[in-house]
């Protein structure tokens, strides 16, 4: 079978087609007049960007990642020495380095999982016809408006163990018989944070999880109800497919923010070992201790982690595209 | 294969009656097309039929089986929607067989079905394919081919042509009412083009604002047009009409007056009219003649001349300003500004009274009221 070749319908496809054109300036020799002033119109418009990226991200990563490899501190960035890999070194045997590996880890899964659940179910309802869904809609984004630390300050005297009102609830349901210190208690405190982290982000999940479900063709759907396919069967078969490639940029958006996740934890639980993420870890040496060799190099260490995750999630996410959920 | 019966079907949306009382009987094995203009509610009658819509009130019988409260899948029908409506990460055999494997069909049973159906519709080449490389004449074969292996009792189809191009109509048209002797099923076919709906029908229904204006076969309604608007909808370039008066009435039909001062009598039953009643003379573009022929001659001044080729449209004036249009042959010589004399063949003219209703036309035309085979069968 001749099947063309088909290529992923990514959202960012307008972009690559926009940065494709100057990056092939140089090598056409015979292009006419038109095209070479459209390249170079192209370049005049994507200039400025490119200044102000290099000046917000480029500048200070490449200073992040260069500082990792000397002992400056804080005390006087301009004093320092180039010493190699040792930061890193004492990074891969720090064991508390690795404890906010793991916490992070474990806060990305399960809150990005819990997210995508909970947003799906909560857009399926939202996408059906029904009075007041308006109101709704709007009424849900109010978690994912209100700044993380005004949450996490808000959670944090909710969650408090003697006049909190989670304890009050759960108290009163029978949920638990003796009050908890949600966030002081090292067993429980993750969990209180990944459950702020879900009430707060689910809104963004459902909003974009819904955005997709109202492109799908409805014809589709009434054509599987002439089949008669059943309901739970049309959603693993036909929308959950369809939806796909939105969910997985919901998804990988999602991921993203939660492996460099800050603000709730440390508003939260300070630095606490129990919930610490590899960005409060490096905030800690950088500021608290004044390391800022070796907080850089956790930083660079984190960086490099997004990284991987980053190009591993899009190259078995094309796979994906290309088969089109067989 | 079944018959459908509406009685008094009557469909609201929040309050808003769309479809006011319809009555209908498709017999069994028998191409029925709904036509009408946007928004008659030919659509909504069909998914009523379809089930996608609850009916308001009224019966709805599918093979003598009461169906009003029955879901899309128990009614035994399968559907063909205008966008296709292809699963579009589905390959084209997965698309056909979906439907069968949630039935729990056998998977040597699937497959030889969706061949079989692939086989008919000569789209075999394509199994493998996902609906996005598929052309719009493809995919419609494949929606055709997925309504197919459901075996269903009726086949409801909606406007399905009317994403395709001019020429890959035509030739769908053709296949479709192959396909139909082949299959052997009730067919209810939606569309608001009446040539589909003339060439495909074994009986059109003519629908307006949720009204069933005629039900009857494609020369019964081109023939004896119930009124005005079946007279306008039906045929193309529309009817002629003439507004004029009754000079007197007998067995014969009804005399009536000719814009520019002759007489003509139109043989239709016209007792009951009196003398001086207002009607309204219809005559198609192509029953009249360009020659000093007919039973009334009109003097006329051409103003738009359209020439197809094989054939010519005459835009002309009559006496009292009133305009006709003539189909003449494509040989013509006519030119805009010249005079031309029009010839009006009683017998093939139809009278209106005052509210548009037809009057009976004394003789029956000889095709109107037998079934036609529309090609050799093999």
């Amino acid at each position: 079978m001749t099947t063309p070749s088909v290529t992923p319908s990514f959202p960012q496809r307008p972009t690559e087609g926009a940065t494709a054109t100057p990056a092939t300036v140089a090598a056409a020799p015979g292009i006419s007049r038109l095209t070479r002033q459209r390249r170079r119109a192209a370049w005049l418009f994507l200039a400025p960007m490119l200044a102000v990226l290099a000046l917000v991200a480029g500048w200070p990563l490449a200073r992040t990642i260069y500082f990792s490899f000397t002992d400056a501190t804080l005390y006087d960035l301009e004093y320092h020495e180039f010493i190699g890999l040792l930061n890193f070194y004492y990074l891969a045997i720090d064991p508390q380095w690795w404890r906010a590996v793991w916490n992070t880890v474990f806060f990305a899964v399960i809150s990005v999982s819990v997210e995508t659940v909970l947003g799906m179910i909560i857009a399926l309802t939202l996408n059906a016809h029904m009075p007041g869904r308006g109101l709704l809609r709007a009424a849900m984004l109010i978690p994912w408006a209100i700044p993380t630390v005004v949450s996490a300050q808000m959670w944090g005297w909710m969650y408090h163990d003697l006049y909190g009102v989670i304890n009050e609830i759960f108290l009163f349901v029978g949920l638990i018989d003796t009050p908890r210190a949600w966030i002081a208690d090292p067993s429980l405190s993750i969990y209180a944070v990944i459950a702020v982290d879900v009430w707060k982000t689910t809104p963004f999940m459902t909003l974009l999880i819904l955005a997709a479900l109202q492109l799908l063709p409805g014809e589709v759907y009434e054509a599987a109800r002439v089949d008669g396919i059943n309901p739970v069967k049309v959603f693993f078969k036909v929308t959950l497919p369809l939806i796909k490639p939105a969910l997985m940029v919901a998804i990988i958006f999602r991921t993203l923010d939660a492996l460099r996740i800050f603000d709730l934890m440390y508003v939260l639980t300070g630095n606490s070992r129990a919930t610490a993420s590899m960005s409060v870890y490096a905030r800690q040496q950088l500021v608290d201790f004044q390391d800022v060799g070796y907080g850089s190099a956790a930083a660079t260490f984190l960086f490099l982690i997004i990284a991987a995750f980053t190009v591993i999630y899009i190259t078995v996410g094309k796979v994906n595209f290309d088969q089109g959920g067989k | 294969m079944a018959d459908v019966t509406l009685r008094d079907v009557r469909k609201s949306f929040g309050g808003v009656e769309i479809i006011h009382g319809v009555d209908l009987d498709i017999r069994d094995n028998e191409f029925t097309v709904f036509v009408g203009p946007s928004g008659c509610g030919k659509s909504t009658l069909l998914r009523l039929i379809a089930g996608l819509e609850d009916i308001t009130s009224g019966e709805m019988t599918i093979d003598g089986v009461r169906v009003n409260d029955l879901p899309p899948k128990e009614r035994g029908i399968s559907m063909v929607f205008q966008s296709y409506a292809l699963y579009p990460h589905m390959t084209v055999y997965d698309n056909m067989a979906f439907g069968l494997k949630l039935a729990n069909s056998g998977k040597d049973a699937i497959n030889r079905k969706v061949r079989e159906a692939a086989g008919t519709l000569q789209i075999e080449s394509l199994l493998d394919r996902k609906p996005r490389d598929l052309s719009g004449g493809q995919r419609q074969r494949v929606a055709i081919g997925r309504a197919i292996v459901r075996e269903p009792k009726v086949f409801l189809f909606d406007e399905p042509l009317s994403n395709l191009d001019a020429a890959l109509r035509v030739q769908m048209r053709i296949e479709l009412a192959k396909l139909k002797d082949d299959l052997n099923a009730t067919m209810v076919y939606v569309t608001h083009d009446q040539v589909e709906a003339m060439t495909l029908a074994d009986k059109i229904v003519v629908l307006r604002a949720g009204h069933v204006e005629q039900a009857g076969s494609p020369l019964e309604l081109y023939h004896h047009p119930r009124n005005l608007f079946v007279a306008g909808f039906i045929g193309s370039p529309r009817m002629n009409l003439i507004e004029t008066k009754v000079v007197s009435t007998d067995r014969d039909g009804a005399t009536i007056q000719i814009p520019g001062g002759d007489t003509m009598t139109v043989p239709a039953q016209a007792a009951g009219l009196a003398h001086g009643a207002p009607v309204t003379l219809g005559i198609r573009p192509e029953h009249l003649v360009e020659a000093d022929q007919g039973d009334t001659i009109l003097d006329c001044t051409v103003f738009v001349v359209e020439r197809l080729g094989g054939e010519t449209y005459c835009h002309v004036r009559i006496a009292d300003g009133q305009t006709l249009v003539l189909r003449t042959d494509g040989e013509t010589t006519v030119r805009p500004g010249e005079p031309i004399r029009v010839g009006i063949p009683a017998a093939a003219c139809h009278l209106f009274d005052r509210d548009g209703m037809a009057l009976h036309r004394l003789q029956r035309h000889p095709l109107a009221d037998q079934p036609l085979p529309r090609h050799a069968i093999a």
